[in-house]
């Protein structure tokens, strides 16, 4: 078990891929479907800055228990001598990158013009600053950062479509919107999803370089069980896309209904995938 | 609750896989029976790295920490040096802060007899 700088780390990491996997995933849904999910822009311009604020939350939290981590106490937390430290090494760069970040993402939210743009570049850099330290960047492989950063677009394009989704299949007027935002998302995510799995499992097979790591170590028995809770979200977005919204599209309501409760489900999942992430990039090492 | 319960389990998987530790060797040697109390204990990290803590564990019973005098610039090799606090077992935990911006921890145990 770790302790509790380590949990507390683990949370924090997961504040932070809620929230700017959240928020950016909203951008890039309303900016690809404007014309289906207008009916929620307002409300979503809200849960963009509230998932964005969590994101700065998780941020300064972050950092704050790295430097709890540095003395093994709660002193540490505003200890200037161990957050100067920190400030001069790659993790203080990440934390301008992403309160930098998500700083954009509340701007723009609520700029009437252009502002969605603003936005989303700093969802962008948001998602960008995973890239600039951790296992994979370590790898100094070629490329690898850029596989790091379309695999957290992938992911973050998947988050977004569930919170509008589920609230569209849940209005019976706007069963045509809801049918026709699954279908044109399930178009668009029979391409993305299987490139981002694809992406990941190639960096899964970077980090662990051989697969006896995944039943022998700690991080290959958590990855594991991440790959299985991935396949299980497969399972409910297939349903999804070859079965609910076909039947929306010919105006089942209840098809709706279900959707609506899949997506829930599916939330849940992902949810502690998310956790599962958390806890491979906070605190297991690599095997090697 | 349910979410930090998630966690908790799913952290729970591993036993000995945390922090990035990469002490090379350590003075005394981990697990050395001595029959003096060193003036000083010494550690050789493979990588550079800040010390920021180190606390010494008599007995499982008296934690003291270690004053890092001026040796608070990264490096790759530390001497501290060391009270005597009679016979028993001395354990020492340190934490630190590599180059990349890891916190690394760790610990080495001898007895004096």
């Amino acid at each position: 078990m770790p302790d509790i700088w380590g949990i507390g780390a683990i949370l924090s990491k997961l504040m932070l891929y809620v929230g700017i996997g959240g928020s950016t995933g909203l951008l890039i849904i309303r900016a690809a479907f404007a014309d289906l999910v207008s009916p929620l822009s307002d409300r979503m311009s809200v849960q963009v800055a509230l998932l964005a604020a969590l994101a700065l939350a998780g941020s300064v939290l972050g950092f704050m228990l790295r430097g709890a981590a540095l003395t093994g106490g709660p002193d540490g937390l505003t200890d200037p001598e161990m957050l100067g430290l920190l400030w001069q090494t790659p993790v203080g760069d990440v934390l301008v990158s992403r309160v930098t970040g998500v700083v954009l993402i509340i701007v723009g939210v609520f700029i009437p013009f252009g502002g969605q743009w603003i936005a989303l570049a700093g969802g962008l850099l948001a998602l960008w600053s995973f890239a600039q330290i951790g296992h994979v960047p370590e790898l100094e492989l070629k490329g690898v950062r850029l596989l790091l950063l379309l695999h957290l677009l992938g992911v973050a394009f998947w988050i977004g479509i569930l919170g509008p989704l589920r609230t569209l299949s849940q209005r019976p007027e706007y069963l045509s919107n809801a049918a026709m935002l699954g279908h044109r998302f399930g178009q668009a995510a029979s391409v993305i999803v299987p490139a981002l799995i694809v992406a990941g499992l190639l960096m899964a097979w970077m980090l662990l370089g051989d697969l006896w790591a995944l039943t022998t170590t700690g991080y290959g028995q958590t990855l594991l069980i991440k790959l299985a809770l991935v396949g299980a979200v497969l399972t409910f977005a297939a349903a999804n896309k070859l079965r609910f919204v076909p039947a929306m599209q010919a105006g089942d309501e209840k098809a709706a209904r279900h959707l609506a409760r899949s997506i829930e489900i599916e939330t849940a999942i992902i949810l502690v995938v998310l956790a599962a992430t958390a806890t491979l990039t906070s605190v297991l090492s690599l095997p090697n | 609750m349910k979410m930090l319960t998630i966690v908790a389990l799913i952290s729970a998987l591993s036993t000995n896989a945390f922090a990035h530790s990469s002490v090379d060797t350590t003075k005394p040697e981990n697990g050395a029976t001595i029959a003096e109390v060193p003036s000083e204990i010494s550690f050789n990290f493979t990588d550079d790295i800040r010390l920021t803590k180190v606390n010494l564990i008599h007995q499982e019973a008296h934690t003291v920490t270690l004053d890092l005098g001026d040796q608070t610039n990264f490096g790759r090799a530390f001497a501290l040096p060391l009270k005597s606090m009679g016979e028993g077992t001395y354990r020492i935990e340190w934490r630190g802060l590599g180059a990349d911006g890891h916190a690394m921890t760790g610990e080495f145990t001898f007895t004096v007899d």
